[in-house]
């Protein structure tokens, strides 16, 4: 169709202005002032094509293949030597976003024995805390770093501690508890082969001393126990290799022992015997609680070897048998005291003698007259079944539906569990946890990942 | 044109039927069976000439056998159940309740009376509701603890086989549905090689450091999804936190390359929208890229999972470079928004 507008009106040329017509007379040709042109596609470059997947293979010598790693950013310094290590092993025992539990009550000496508390879960004081921090009773597995503050769920059994607590302190002749705590599934640095290791000469059969565990070992006692052992003094006389001030204080001499490794053995014992002579008027010394996570590791053979290159009993280890002695009563502790043993259900290593023992105890624990006794064709360690000879065991189960119950409401009270808190929930994670264990009901009802 | 057919010419047309052959089976006449005249007819007749059995026995014809009330009072003592109170005499309702020639000829204060007790409702008047159910009648009123008392039984109402659901009904109930979606499509997304239940560590680690992380601060340069909580809510509500940040930065559209529609050989860009599931996966795996290339200051299990929590935390406070992949695509389909019906059919 023609286009309305006539060729002769449409403006080819542009309308001489005044200006153009005083400055310049010249006149542009028509073509290069044209504002439309039907030749502006055909002058134009042809477009390159563009290589891409569909244009066939590259040229001789063209590297194609470009498979390379993630370039990850590197932004700022690298982390210094050490930092990783204590980012994957911080303890983180807050969480300010968690709500407060109102109403919570405080574990403290009075309450301890309180039956009113049971399926209640109660807070940890700051200075316990801390102590507990400083002997590493916080794993970072755990999930403590979820809620405002540290708290425990209170249980028959932790109301029998307390009974015992309470029956050494009071007692009038000085009373030693000794027992093992078996449970379902947490001395492993001792026994794995990761620290230094010598011989104690003298000693028959040979002792082997770890000096660098003993010099941890000994900044953790002062730590934990910096209110106690900062108001006993040093009374009796030691042989040590360093000279020490006569009325040094107890945690002072631990602190010694730590920075130095190489007197941090000598120092242990001088600490030890102070601690098990008796009480005198002028020097009160305490009861001793003397705890040991994880017995299974110590009682079998260790991972170190002997000059001989043969496997190191647990029980030659210096530390080790000085535990041992203390459980087994060998050692008694004049001032009285709780030496306490727990083993570990997850990642154990096999110890049938320890199994035995603990069969034995329960047998003899419930009055049965036949007691489990040791396989005839099978070798048991007989120095662990003579170390667990009368020693009582405390079992724990999985939590009953109450202290289920008591727990996942203090999880909804912190704001962690955003469900209704009732039987049938309660009933649910319990199961699934197979029974009540705790780790599993944790893992169930506060780390969702749904 | 004269019509074709004349029909004074044409003959007429007899109609017969051509008689079947010998051997065509007949449906009809074979299965239509012969009236047969029979001595005894198939029907009752309302005289009272009840025919007389041999036997001589029947439900009536035993002269030494109870009356019927005394029967069943005798076996439902025998059962254990409630049977008729022989002392008293039955009620005159239930003589006359099928019979109506007995009904007409009782006294008629007598009839008054019977009709009175089964008088029917005036039509103004109804017992049902006609109005609509409100959601609150359907709801059972009885307190959940009454359920839990113990020897209790709740029978379901009558003509029901089970019990009524408590309505409304929950949102998780339907088996395919029952998890978060954000969170179920999130978790896929960060599996590799077919490791599920390692996705599902990773998400629940995630989900860990969201929740103990501190509250963000939102830029105002970089708002959220509109109707987004306030910051302080989200760490408690983790599941949440994920989907604000993956929902406020998802790109509404992606770009299409039509090959050589350009004109000249070049591509021309096509923007195509994208579903609820299309945009939270491209956020998603733009939110990885950036994680994959952070440089991790720790070590141990839970790196990837502390990247990828750290890289949501900065979407939400507006700091990430996701924001700027997201706010290039959309400008990208601005400029190329001529293009969105190339290729529609008209």
């Amino acid at each position: 169709m023609p286009p309305p507008t006539c060729l002769r009106c449409l403006p080819i040329r542009p309308a001489p202005s005044p200006r153009s017509v005083l400055l310049c007379h010249i006149a542009l040709p028509p073509a290069q002032t044209a504002s439309f042109s039907a030749t502006t596609n055909l002058s134009a470059a042809v477009a390159k094509k563009r290589p891409n997947s569909h244009t066939g293979p590259p040229k001789r010598g063209v590297k194609a293949l470009n498979i390379k790693k993630t370039q990850r950013i590197k932004s700022g310094r690298p982390p210094a030597p050490g930092e990783r290590k204590a980012l994957r092993k911080r303890i983180v025992l807050s969480n300010t976003n968690a709500l407060e539990v109102q109403g919570m009550p405080d574990l403290s000496d009075k309450n301890v024995t309180d039956a009113s508390l049971v399926c209640r879960v109660v807070g940890i004081p700051g200075l316990v805390v801390d102590s507990l921090r400083a002997v590493e009773a916080f794993k970072p597995t755990q999930g403590w770093g979820l809620f405002r503050r540290p708290a425990a769920l209170v249980r028959k059994e932790t109301l029998q501690l307390g009974r015992y607590i309470r029956e050494v302190e009071t007692a009038e002749d000085k009373k030693t508890i000794r027992r093992v705590v078996v449970g379902e599934r947490g001395t492993k640095d001792l026994t794995i082969g990761h620290t230094e290791y010598g011989p104690l000469f003298n000693t028959n059969p040979t002792q082997y001393v770890q000096k660098t565990y003993t010099a941890n070992l000994l900044s953790q006692i002062s730590k934990a126990n910096k209110a106690v052992l900062s108001k006993l003094q040093l009374f009796q006389q030691h042989d040590l290799p360093i000279p020490i001030q006569s009325n040094i204080s107890l945690d002072r001499l631990a602190d010694l022992g730590a920075r130095d490794p190489d007197v941090a053995y000598p120092i242990f014992q001088a600490l030890w015997a102070e601690l098990t002579a008796p009480s005198t008027k002028g020097a009160v010394r305490p009861p001793i609680l003397f705890t040991l996570d994880g017995i299974n590791q110590i009682m079998r053979n260790s991972a170190y070897l002997s000059t001989d290159v043969k496997s190191i009993h647990a029980h030659d280890l210096a530390l080790v048998r000085h535990f041992i002695n203390a459980l087994s009563g060998a050692q008694a502790l004049p001032n009285g005291g709780i030496v306490l043993a727990a083993t570990c259900e997850s990642g154990k290593p096999p110890s049938s003698a320890l199994e035995l023992a603990v069969a034995q105890s329960e047998a003899r624990m419930a009055g049965a007259e036949e007691v489990p006794q040791p396989h005839p064709y099978k070798a048991m360690d007989q120095r662990v079944l003579d170390s667990m000879r009368d020693v009582e065991v405390l079992r724990l189960k999985g939590l009953d539906k109450d202290e289920a119950r008591g727990i996942m409401e203090y999880y909804a009270a912190s704001g962690m569990l955003r469900e209704r808190v009732d039987e049938g929930l309660v009933a649910e994670k319990w199961t699934l946890a197979g029974g009540g264990v705790v780790g599993e009901l944790e893992r169930g009802s506060v780390r969702m990942r749904i | 044109m004269p019509p074709r057919l004349n029909l004074l010419l044409t003959p007429r047309v007899i109609a017969y039927r051509s008689k079947p052959a010998v051997g065509v089976w007949r449906a009809q006449h074979a299965s239509k069976p012969q009236p047969t005249i029979r001595a005894v007819r198939g029907f009752a007749d309302k005289s009272t000439d009840l025919p007389v059995s041999e036997d001589d026995k029947g439900p009536n014809t035993d002269p030494g056998a109870p009356h019927v009330s005394e029967e069943a009072s005798a076996m439902a003592k025998a059962t254990g159940g409630s049977g008729p109170d022989l002392e008293q005499g039955t009620p005159v309702q239930e003589v006359v309740k099928d019979d109506k020639e007995a009904f007409d000829k009782l006294p008629q204060v007598m009839k008054d009376s019977i009709r009175a007790k089964t008088a029917n409702p005036k039509p103004q008047t109804r017992p049902y509701s006609t109005s609509a159910i409100r959601r609150a009648d359907l709801v059972s009123q009885e307190p959940a603890e009454s359920y839990l008392q113990e020897g209790t039984e709740v029978s379901p109402p009558p003509g029901l086989r089970f019990e009524l659901p408590d309505l409304p009904l929950p949102s998780t109930s339907n088996m395919e549905h029952r998890y978060d979606p954000v969170v179920a499509q999130v978790t896929n997304l960060l599996m590799r090689d077919g490791k599920l239940s390692v996705a599902q560590r990773n998400m629940a680690l995630i989900l860990q450091h969201l929740r103990t992380a501190s509250p963000p601060q939102v830029s105002p340069t970089r708002p959220l999804l509109p109707g987004a909580p306030p910051p302080s809510h989200l760490p408690l509500n983790p599941a949440l936190y994920l989907t604000l940040a993956i929902d406020s930065v998802a790109p509404l559209l992606r770009i299409r390359s039509q090959r050589g529609a350009a004109g000249g050989g070049v591509a021309l860009q096509i923007p195509v929208p994208l579903g609820l599931r299309q945009r939270r996966r491209q956020a998603m795996q733009w939110i990885l890229d950036a994680a994959s290339k952070k440089q991790s200051r720790g070590s141990g299990r839970g790196g990837f999972a502390q990247k990828v929590a750290e890289e949501l935390v900065s979407v939400v406070e507006g700091r990430s470079g996701v924001w700027d992949r997201r706010g290039a695509v959309h400008k990208l389909g601005v400029s190329a928004r001529a293009n969105l019906n190339f290729g529609r059919k008209r």
